[in-house]
This record gives C-alpha cells, structure tokens and sequence, in this order.
C-alpha cells in the first residue's frame, strides 16, 4: 500500500516544484529592455562603418537582435546579411520600486491603414509599460506583436502633461477605492451549495 | 475625491494595512504604500519582512487598521515608524483574526503526536460535558 | 548495428519513479521466463583451436589440422546481445535523514501494519531494527524495510538502551525444518508450532526493559504507543506532517 503511496506522493511533489517554477517564470514578465548596437561589416570602402544603437524591447536576446535588423533595414541601407551586431545588452530600470507613468508613442497597422498613437500607463518600470501597451492594443484591436511598433517610451514626470483621464483619475490627491467585489474560494472539498459566481 | 458616505468601510488607499494572501509572504502584514492602478498596488511590510513589491488586489485583504496621512511613496524607514506610532502590530496580535489564523497554522504544523494528544483532551472535554449535562438534566427532572 | 548499440526493452519514465510498464510487463519483455539473466563469466579451460589428425589415403599427406570446434553452419543475421558485466557493487542502504535511533514510526505493511513502533539501529542488511515495546503494543523484535514506514517526529531517548551484539540479521533468519516424510506430513507430524524461544523472550525483555522506562518519561507516549493510526475521512495526507 505504502509503496504506490510514496510514489504518487513524489509525482505530486514533481508536479508541485514544477508548477512553482512556471509561476517564477511568469513574474519574470514578458518584455526585457535591451540596447543592441550593430554596423554594416567592414570593406575597403568602408573599413570604419558607422555604429548603429537601438533600444529593443523584446522577450530574449534572439528576438531583440533579430527586431534590430527589421528596423534597421528599414531606416538604413543595411541587413543582417551584410551587417553585424556589436553588442547586447540588458537596461535595467534604474528605480524599479517607484511608481511611474509611462507615455508610449507606438505605429499600428491596422487591418485598414496605419496610426499613430499615444498611450499612457502606470507602471515600475518601462518593460513593464511596454507589456502593458502590448496587452492593451492586442485587447482592443486585437493587434498582434509585429503590427505595433514603438516610436518612444518615455516618462512623463509633470502631473499636468498627462493626457489620458484614465492615468488622471490615479493621481487625484486622497485617492482612495472600495473593493467591492470579492470572490472567496473555500477550501473545503465539498460545499453545501453551489458557488455563485453573480455579482 | 471628496469621500462622499459610503457603506463601505475599507478602502484601498495609501496607507490601508492589508494581509498578504498569496506567496512566499502570504500571512504576513504590510502597507499599501501607493497605488498603481485599480488592480496592483505597491505593498511594503518593514515589520513582518516582507519586501516592497507590486501586489494584486485579488491577493490582498483589506483589513480595519489604517496609518493615518501616510504620505504617497513613502520609504520603509517611515512605514516603519508609522506603523510602530499607530501600535498595528500589537491591535493585530490582540484581534480575534490573528488568533484564528495562528491557531490554524498551530493545526497544520501540529505532528502526529499532537494530534494524538489533541484527540486526548478532546476526549476528555466531551467527558466533562457530557456528565454535567446529565447532572443537570437530573437537577431538572 | 554493434551488439551495444541494442538496448534492452526499458520501462521508459511516464513521470520520475513511475515506469511505463508495470512489474510483470517489464519481467516480460526482458524475457525473465526464460530464466533469470546472470552475467557471470565461467572458468576458462584452455583447449588448442585445432587437433592434428592421421588422414587416410595417399594424395592427402597422412596428417591434417582438424578444429576442435567445428564451425557452425549457423550464422545469426542480427548479433545476439550479451547481458552487460556489471561493475557495481550494492552498497549499504542509506537511510532517509527523518529516521535515527529513537525516532517513532508507523508500519504501514505486514501483519503490524497501523503500530506505531520505537526504531532502535539498522541492521547490517539495511532493514531497519524496530521494537514495539512488546509490552504496549505487540510488537516484538522485528526487522522492517524502510519503504514500508513513516518516520514520525516524535523521538524517544534511547541512549539508555543497550542492544546485544547478538541481534544481528542472523538472530531473525527461520531455523531450517527437517524435512518431514510424506507419511508423516499425512499424520500431523512436525505440525506443532514451536512457538517463540525462551532466549528470545529474555532478549526481548532485556531490550524492552530500559526502553519503557525512557518512554514513561514522556507524558501520554505509552498511551501513544499503544493506539493504531489510520486515516479517516477528511485526513488530506499530503498536507499531513508526523
């Protein structure tokens, strides 16, 4: 008896630590700031060519390195093939335990045309803002990744330069919000009556 | 925002304490000490050791006690302070909630032992009970 | 394909410790109705590879070199696997860091199974050296595999108690019985049990003695001792510490 016990115990404890690392993974949060410099390759032409520096959000190394040279051919004569990339490097926010509001400038193509925006968020850092922006255009216009693009990210340090009421209302002095909605789960394995789930 | 009378009696607002729900510090006390959206919040518990962080609403509770014009963003030093001026600390401790939540962690940490020795005593009480209870009922009859 | 690059049908991992296939599937596929697998190598005898030999007739030069093992006319297609020589040896078994002299357990197996019982050493063999006492709950001297028992965190101070060199894995192996005709068999002789010795009795006493009065010491751990565990309907085990 005990022998299958013990064995679905240790399958439940894998299942547990498993579980655990996801969760870790998941608060690591989607979007990494990286500054990626790079240049054409060298030729007698040209034995000094120019460094280029973009600052790239994006999930790991590969995909910011690989954004570098999307933007890149598109605002220069150079690509990947030709080219190569001097330096990776991760940005880190410089306070990352204040609250801050971000203002993102981004492209977007949508299925009829491209637009301009600007959007604002309340975040730790700027990574955070950008996942927030990418969540939001992919919430209201379903936009995926490669149909935006960010033109700017930068803070807006004044009160009054916010433009967004819904950014505005955050920062009214004496903030304060019930909450009035409150969902909890019993932990009993059987409940007498059903869970409503209605407001 | 002027507070308008709500039947609503807490509020999230700077300097609300609330109970970690979730995570490594779950169980412990902290500070809102601003409010990020109307979702997350930074929380920060000088006291019970749990770091200033970004908490989800949905894995906080608000609870009655409140650090009176605690200023928004404020550093841990003074979040120690007030909370040690307001006397949270010793108000939890005292409140029929911790106690409940501390007898619930005594349960779970309990070994087979004594759960054997709490069966005893449970035992022992029913004893007691039960024999006044028939006494009475004797006295009654 | 060289003969090691063929593997042996394994039980390939569902989920760590839960094989695939279970016992008697394994026992199938690797053919263990054929007879248990041993890799041991026998004594070589050096016989010569070939044999002179005295051939008739005249245009074949009388003597001729004859193999000793004629070659089979057989050839595999595919090579045959030979079973691996294992270059390990068992080492003694480690136990789980829960369990040290003193330390409360609860026999999960066996006719015992529910007691909870005081662990005393482990024996040479691996198996660990449990007593009840007899006096509180049955159990006498018993060997028991550490798969089979929780290790409780309750311990009891048995640095008091001396165990005998002479309980050794040897002490718990059945005496061998003569055996007994058929005719015999038929009317009941050698039937009669022979019941436990009276030295082992001693032993027993001996052992238990010093253990009881360490456990009296403790308040409520005889009572303890004496009463089963067992799970009951709302116990969620996983979350359950001892």
């Amino acid at each position: 008896m005990s022998d299958i016990f013990l064995r679905i115990l240790s399958f439940w404890q894998d299942l547990v630590d498993i579980s655990e690392k996801h969760q870790l993974i998941n608060r690591m949060g989607r979007f990494i700031e990286y500054s990626v410099v790079g240049r054409k390759l060298p030729t007698d032409a040209d034995p000094n060519p120019k460094l280029y520096r973009m600052r790239i959000f994006a999930p790991n190394e590969v995909v910011a390195k690989s954004r570098f040279w999307y933007y890149l051919r598109q605002l220069k004569k150079a690509k990947k093939a030709s080219g190569e990339i001097v330096g990776v490097n991760v940005i880190h926010e410089k306070k990352p335990l204040k609250v801050k509001n971000f203002a993102i400038w981004i492209k977007y193509d949508s299925r009829s045309g491209t637009h301009n925006m600007v959007k604002e968020f309340r975040a730790l850092s700027r990574a955070e803002a950008v996942e927030a922006m990418y969540q939001d255009m992919a919430a209201r216009h379903r936009a995926r990744f490669r149909s935006v693009q960010i033109l700017r990210v930068a803070e807006v340090e004044k009160k009054d330069d916010i433009r967004r009421p819904y950014i505005k209302q955050l920062l009214e002095p004496g903030l304060r919000f019930p909450l009035p909605h409150r969902n909890t789960k019993s932990k009993a394995w059987f409940a007498a009556s059903r869970p409503s789930t209605w407001a | 925002m002027v507070a308008q009378p709500s039947n609503f009696k807490r509020f999230v607002e700077v300097g609300r304490v609330v109970l970690v729900n979730e995570g490594p510090s779950a169980g412990k006390l902290a500070v809102i000490v601003e409010i990020i959206d109307h979702n997350r919040a930074l929380i920060d518990g000088p006291t019970t050791s749990v770091p200033r962080q970004p908490f989800s609403y949905r894995n906080l509770i608000l609870t009655p006690y409140t650090l009176a014009r605690l200023p928004r963003g404020a550093g841990s030093g003074p979040v120690k302070k007030a909370i040690e001026k307001a006397g949270v600390m010793e108000k939890w401790e005292a409140s029929g909630w911790a106690k409940k939540l501390a007898a619930r962690q005594l349960r779970t940490t309990s070994n087979d032992f004594d759960r054997f020795q709490i069966q005893l005593a449970k035992r022992a009480r029913r004893d007691l009970v039960s024999k006044a209870f028939v006494k009475e009922k004797k006295a009654a009859a | 394909m060289s003969p090691s690059d063929k593997k042996m049908a394994r039980s390939k991992h569902l989920a760590p410790h839960i094989g695939h296939l279970s016992r008697s599937q394994v026992a199938a596929k690797r053919g263990l109705h054929k007879g248990k697998k041993t890799s041991t190598v026998p004594p070589k005898t050096e016989t010569p590879a070939t044999v002179e030999k005295t051939v008739g007739g005249k245009a074949n030069g009388e003597k001729r070199l004859v193999p000793t093992t004629k070659a089979s006319k057989y050839y595999p297609a595919e090579d045959v696997r030979k079973p691996k020589l294992s270059r390990k040896t068992n080492g003694k078994t480690a136990l789980r860091a829960s369990i040290t002299p003193g330390t409360i357990l609860i026999l999960l197996a066996g006719r015992h199974s529910g007691k909870r019982v005081v662990f005393l050493k482990q024996l040479d063999s691996g198996l660990l050296l449990v007593t009840g006492p007899f006096k509180l709950n049955g159990v006498p001297l018993r060997r028991v595999s550490q798969a089979y028992v929780i290790a409780t965190s309750t311990r009891v101070d048995i640095a008091g108690v001396s165990i005998p060199e002479s309980i050794n894995d040897a002490y718990f192996a059945k005496a061998k019985a003569a055996k007994s005709t058929k005719e015999g068999e038929f009317f009941g002789e050698g039937k009669e049990s022979q019941g436990v010795s009276d030295e082992k009795k001693s032993e027993q006493k001996a052992v238990d003695a010093s253990l009881l009065t360490a456990i009296k010491k403790v308040d409520k751990l005889a009572q303890y001792l004496k009463t089963t565990w067992g799970l009951s309907k709302n116990d969620k085990f996983h979350k359950m510490k001892f």
